[in-house]
């Protein structure tokens, strides 16, 4: 069996449903656009100011419209029992996993896609290809990590609790790097190819890691 | 020969004991129903059987291998209609079988062959969510036989299903080795050869057919 096409086949499935429900984006989208307007309205924002304050907004809105994306991922599947049929197949847990963290990772692609001109027009900063790629990079380790723990947290009653408290420690290290990124790239100090290669190592290590802990995490 | 042997199965739910000590052996091609009120096990046993649910104690044995170490492997010999259908509502019938077809490496042309035996043919584009309960269930079948499996478990299939429900299980079943969850007695007999009746988790026997004492 090719884990590729399992994985295909999974994020297909996913993006498919939410192209036909459109129960996520629109809804991630509107957060992340009043996130910013609040952001823009609560902070005296000047010329002298805005590269500062954007990119703390940038990754307050990036972080919480992750959480409610990525706990979707597995919520959704455990609400209408398919999980149980999907794992029932000799598919690898560890291509099903990656299918639906690539589909997570999408929809929040979709959710920047949005976000990062509305930043642009309200903070007056720069929408570069560096503050795109440090966003992007940051979102592919975020969504293994939060994907691993929607898995984990979706067979418990207090998923809505428990999956913040566990992933954002977790995602401090892409907040830090990222944030940091995006501070150099819209003309503050900082070193750019510094934190870019930071979010590529820890990129690499935690598709590692949750890609080893799927297995167990789904398979159980 | 065996394909299935079954020893002490035991589960519990926290402190509540779901299953206790059930043995059970099944013959390749053999019909096995199980009977029993709400709560006494049955859907607990036929999780353990398939593979989906790993008991607290006991031992399980499916086509000559340990059931939950060679768990994997056995997947493409297993099929299982859990009591719910499980479908993706917002996909078409078809589209739900395709899936599976892809996460079980069986050709896409399957389809069209699974949805005819299932009487699904003329609501192949139609979405799941928009299909009927008792659509709903027969796609759910569909989908559990996909890869042609040998071992076949059914939780209540015949839940919601019409008139001809019998008909379509009795074609299905054939040349497999089934354990059927089911209320219905007439059904239990008409499809299997043997009864296996469950109270409070426990085994009260099994018998070759069952006489409905009213």
């Amino acid at each position: 069996m090719n884990p590729f096409r399992v994985a295909v086949a999974v994020a297909r499935k996913d993006l498919r449903s939410e192209w036909r429900t459109r129960e996520l984006v629109p809804a991630l989208a509107q957060f992340v656009i009043l996130a910013l307007l609040i952001g823009n309205f609560g902070f005296q924002i000047d010329s002298r100011n805005a590269a500062s304050i954007a990119p703390g907004i940038l990754w307050l809105a990036l972080v919480f419209a992750g959480l409610v994306a990525f706990g979707r991922a597995f919520a959704a599947e455990r609400e209408q029992a398919s999980l149980e049929a999907m794992l029932m197949t000799p598919a690898s847990p560890v291509a099903v996993f990656a299918g639906k963290a690539a589909a997570a990772f999408g929809l929040l692609l979709l959710c920047e896609a949005v976000m990062l001109p509305a930043l642009s027009l309200f903070f007056g900063t720069p929408l570069s290809i560096e503050v795109v790629a440090a966003v992007v990079l940051a979102s592919v380790g975020m969504a293994a990590l939060g994907c691993l723990f929607a898995a984990i947290v979706a067979r418990v009653r207090a998923r809505e609790l428990l999956l913040p408290l566990l992933t954002l420690p977790l995602w401090i290290p892409f907040i830090i790097a990222g944030g940091s990124a995006v501070q150099s790239a819209m003309g503050l100090p900082g070193n750019y190819q510094e934190a870019i290669g930071l979010l590529i190592d820890f990129d690499i290590l935690f598709l590692v890691l949750t890609s080893l802990a799927a297995r167990f995490v789904l398979d159980e | 020969m065996s394909i299935l042997v079954a020893d002490g199965l035991t589960h519990w739910f926290g402190r509540e004991l779901a299953l206790e000590g059930v043995d059970l052996v099944l013959d390749t091609g053999e019909h096995m129903a199980v009977l029993g009120d709400n709560g006494a096990g049955k859907t607990t046993l036929l999780r353990i059987l398939a593979t989906a649910l790993r008991p607290t104690a006991g031992w399980l044995q499916l086509a000559g291998l340990d059931a939950f170490r060679e768990r994997r492997r056995l997947r493409h010999y297993l099929g299982y209609v859990a009591h719910s259908p499980g479908l993706y509502p917002a996909l078409t019938a078809a589209e739900n079988l395709e899936f599976f077809c892809d996460l079980h490496d069986v050709s896409r042309s399957r389809v069209a062959e699974v949805l005819e035996t299932v009487g699904l043919t003329q609501a192949a584009d139609r979405r799941a969510d928009r299909l009927s309960r008792g659509m709903q269930q027969r796609l759910a079948i569909g989908r559990a036989i996909l890869h042609e499996p040998k071992l076949l478990f059914f939780d209540e299939p015949d839940a919601s299903l019409g008139a001809d429900a019998g008909d379509m299980l009795m074609r299905i079943m054939e040349g497999r080795t089934v354990v059927l969850a089911t209320h219905d007695h007439a059904l239990a007999n008409r499809l299997c050869a043997r009864t296996l009746i469950l109270r409070h988790g426990r085994s009260l026997g099994t018998a070759t057919h069952l006489r409905v004492v009213k």
